[in-house]
């Protein structure tokens, strides 16, 4: 197993920048996440530590050597892809036992039976040895994939979106098991997916990737509590945080949030808190985007003491819990209720917003400013680590 | 406006001679259906399950083996489907690249022959509704993918169709695009109350869109209902796993009696649940069957609670929210908690269960065993 790092690693495909100065450093026994929208560049980087890909410019090291200028095959990495690249005419043994039989590694056959069980064993597939691609189900496939890449002691399991295809019964379950494993094997993993909850749930660590370059590095409390800015906010959590462009006022002793809603002028009162006044003073801001995530806004059917009045533009279930959005003229909120209530579309509702769970971004460059319990997150984040 | 009616409908493919196709004789089985006029119902289910081929049976580009399909009153079984004044939308969108959107849009009118200047108030009337009156002058291969969808279902619906049929329109979209699409559809249909017929394979979509699901496998439908009812109360094990992100958590289970009362138990587990009484007149001492419990409806106990004591499997923490997983012999049970606190893998917790939630299906056939009276 090994610790992997990039440094300042470019690479681009005729004009287009692909990679623009990449720079991780993946600690041995990781669970490292690469995540982004389609098309950021998560699985150019991948291809840069297999060294299918090679970076005009930066290095790759894997425990501190360059490792640049050696071939795929010599670096010893375990790829899984989204496409399972079985051979369709070798049983799952024969699958499995592939790579050991190649002329680098030359196994006996007695070691490579000994192996492909162990891993089939993990995989809990010791029953599916003898079938052929053909005769398996999607997620058994992807687990004959994995434990291809199990057979052998990979400096690092490279997976590209392994769960994409599947079903969402069984992404759920897979999901699972593959947390479990890499725990068990404690071995470094390098992770690519455009699912947010698939980077909660399986990395230590997150990169948030767009456009070629990383935007964040932490773990997920951190990212999800504390974006650097409001693209990151948007990319976790579903439904989507809400943003709300407003300006924060002195208003006797205190401070108020005042925003607008369907052309009415409406404010409420901030929370005290010194630490985050102070942080958005410092910053010079007097207009503020503030976020506020769908769980921290209430509704209410009948009017109520700090609620404001709006109609609903849209109410949907999203599995085992609903959001109702608010219309509120140039936007719209969203906010989490339960199951099947009896909503019109276009009927009055009241809103609240609960403020002292919210973020404030600088409107112009969108970058994160502070938040309420900024302190305690970031103690939070520490603890967490040290665990 | 109209509804539709499918009274027995079969359809069965040609033979081409492959062992597969004895096996599963019947893309569609004896499928009856009722869609009320202005309503909103999804076929869902896996694919290949028969709900395209459904969908293009009540469209006419495909005949039916046996049975009757009746728009509103009209029986359309031998109808050509340019007579049948329906209103289609494909997952590919299938646009006329040479043509502009409002080209497009107005295309099968022009083919209709009705005269410029009504065509010119239609389209001018549908396209701030679907929110493409800045792009009437676009040609397709410059729009996103979201606005070639929404321009193929202006197309769709400027004929004033009786019936909407849609095809996965949705799964072209990456998540961010499909979502917004979600809520517009709804909104569309909302205001033109249109009865649409709704194919997906994610019940999610299923579950957000539509007035009524009708869950289809292996070209028989399991369950029509309105989305809590088949949420809430499901048939069978089939539908109780299709619906509900994570799925329903279902265990095998013998049930005992102790002391007057029955409980569920698992194969090498401590764990034991109390059986909801309603099911005493169904249930006995050594009755096998499958346990069936939302995650939602599994809670970890505060530090008094008389939960069962038990270890982590797993861990998930997913930001808006935290999955646990408990290994149950060699199953997992899934629960979700909006607790903020941190567990790792190892950690003891107190369970508890909502046990007046748990459903009993039977370990055969999968159906629901409900309680008598």
């Amino acid at each position: 197993m090994a610790r992997i790092q990039l440094e300042n690693v470019k690479k681009s495909f005729g004009k287009v920048q692909a990679l623009n100065g990449i720079n991780i450093d993946v600690k041995d026994k990781e669970f490292f996440v690469l995540f982004g929208p389609a098309g950021a560049g998560k699985t150019t980087i991948l291809n840069c530590i297999a060294g299918i890909n090679l970076p005009e410019e930066g290095m790759v090291r894997f425990n501190g050597e360059v490792v640049n200028l050696v071939d795929p095959a010599h670096r010893n990495v375990a790829m899984v892809f989204e496409n399972y690249a079985l051979y369709p005419q070798m049983t799952v043994y024969d699958n499995m036992a592939a790579a050991l039989r190649s002329n680098l590694y030359k196994t006996d056959e007695e070691t490579i039976k000994e192996k492909v069980h162990a891993a089939a064993r993990m995989m809990k597939m010791e029953n599916l040895l003898e079938r052929l691609p053909s005769q398996l189900s999607n997620g058994q496939k992807q687990r004959v994939a994995m434990g291809r890449a199990l057979v052998r002691t990979p400096n690092v399991f490279l997976m590209d979106e392994p769960l994409a295809h599947l079903d969402a019964k069984l992404r759920n379950a897979m999901r699972t098991e593959l947390k479990e494993m890499q725990a068990n094997l404690g071995s470094t993993c390098i992770y690519v997916t455009h699912d947010f909850m698939e980077a909660m749930a399986l990395g230590d660590r997150i990169a948030i990737i767009n456009k070629g370059e990383i935007v964040q590095i932490g773990s997920g409390d951190e990212i999800y509590y504390m974006p650097c800015n409001e693209f990151v906010a948007q990319l976790m959590g579903d439904p989507q945080i809400n943003i709300l462009p407003g300006e924060i006022k002195e208003s006797g002793k205190g401070y108020e949030f005042c925003f607008q809603a369907n052309g009415q002028k409406l404010a409420v009162p901030m929370p005290e808190e010194k630490a985050l006044f102070q942080n958005i003073r410092r910053a010079g801001l007097k207009e503020t985007d503030m976020g506020l995530r769908p769980q921290n806004v209430k509704y209410s059917f009948t009017p109520k003491e700090g609620y404001f009045k709006t109609t609903v533009y849209s109410y949907e279930s999203i599995g085992n819990k609903s959001v109702i959005m608010a219309d509120c003229g140039d936007y719209q909120l969203r906010m989490i209720a339960p199951n099947g209530l009896k909503i019109q579309i276009d009927q009055e509702i009241y809103v609240s917003l609960e403020v002292d769970h919210s973020m404030f971004f600088d409107p112009q460059t969108k970058e994160y400013v502070s938040r309420y319990d900024e302190e305690s997150i970031r103690a939070f984040a520490v603890e967490q680590e040290v665990r | 406006m109209a509804g539709l009616t499918l009274k027995h409908v079969f359809k069965r493919y040609e033979n081409s001679g492959k062992k597969k196709q004895q096996k599963n004789d019947f893309a569609v089985k004896d499928l009856n259906l009722l869609c009320e006029q202005g309503e909103f119902v999804a076929l869902l289910g896996p694919s290949g399950c028969g709900k395209t081929t459904t969908l293009r049976m009540i469209a006419g580009l495909e005949e039916i083996t046996d049975g009757e399909i009746y728009i509103g009153e009209r029986l359309v079984n031998n109808l050509h489907p340019k007579d049948r004044n329906i209103g289609l939308a494909f997952e590919d969108y299938a646009m006329y690249p040479p043509l502009n959107v409002y080209g497009n849009v107005a295309f099968n009118l022009r083919a209709k022959g009705v005269d410029k200047g009504e065509i010119d108030k239609r389209v001018r009337e549908i396209a701030p509704l679907m929110q493409i009156d800045d792009i009437l002058d676009k040609m397709p291969v410059k729009l996103s993918g979201g606005q070639k969808q929404r321009v193929n279902i202006a197309r769709a619906i400027i004929r004033e169709p009786e019936l909407l049929l849609m095809d996965e329109p949705l799964s072209h979209l990456d998540g961010k695009a499909r979502q917004s699409m979600r809520v517009e559809i709804k909104r569309l249909i909302n205001k033109i109350k249109c009865t649409t017929i709704y194919v997906t394979h994610d019940q999610l979509e299923a579950m957000s869109l539509a007035d009524k699901i009708a869950i289809i496998n292996f070209g028989v439908l399991q369950q029509f209902g309105t989305p809590s009812e088949v949420y809430d109360d499901p048939v069978n094990e089939f539908v109780a796993s299709f619906i509900g992100e994570p799925p329903m958590n279902i265990l095998e289970t013998t049930i005992i009696k102790d002391d007057g009362t029955f409980f569920f138990t698992f194969q090498n587990s401590n764990l034991k649940i109390a059986v909801p009484s309603r099911y005493y007149s169904v249930v006995s001492d050594g009755f096998r069957c499958k346990m069936g419990v939302r995650p939602m409806d599994v809670l970890v106990g505060g530090e008094d609670s008389k939960g069962t004591p038990e270890e982590i499997a797993t861990f998930e923490n997913l930001g808006d929210e935290r999955r646990i997983g408990i290994r149950v012999g060699d199953m997992l049970l899934m629960l979700i908690t909006e607790d903020e606190k941190r567990y790792r893998s190892g950690d003891i917790i107190k369970l508890e269960v909502r046990e007046e939630k748990t459903h009993l299906f039977d370990i055969e056939t999968g159906n629901r065993i409900r309680e008598q009276g």
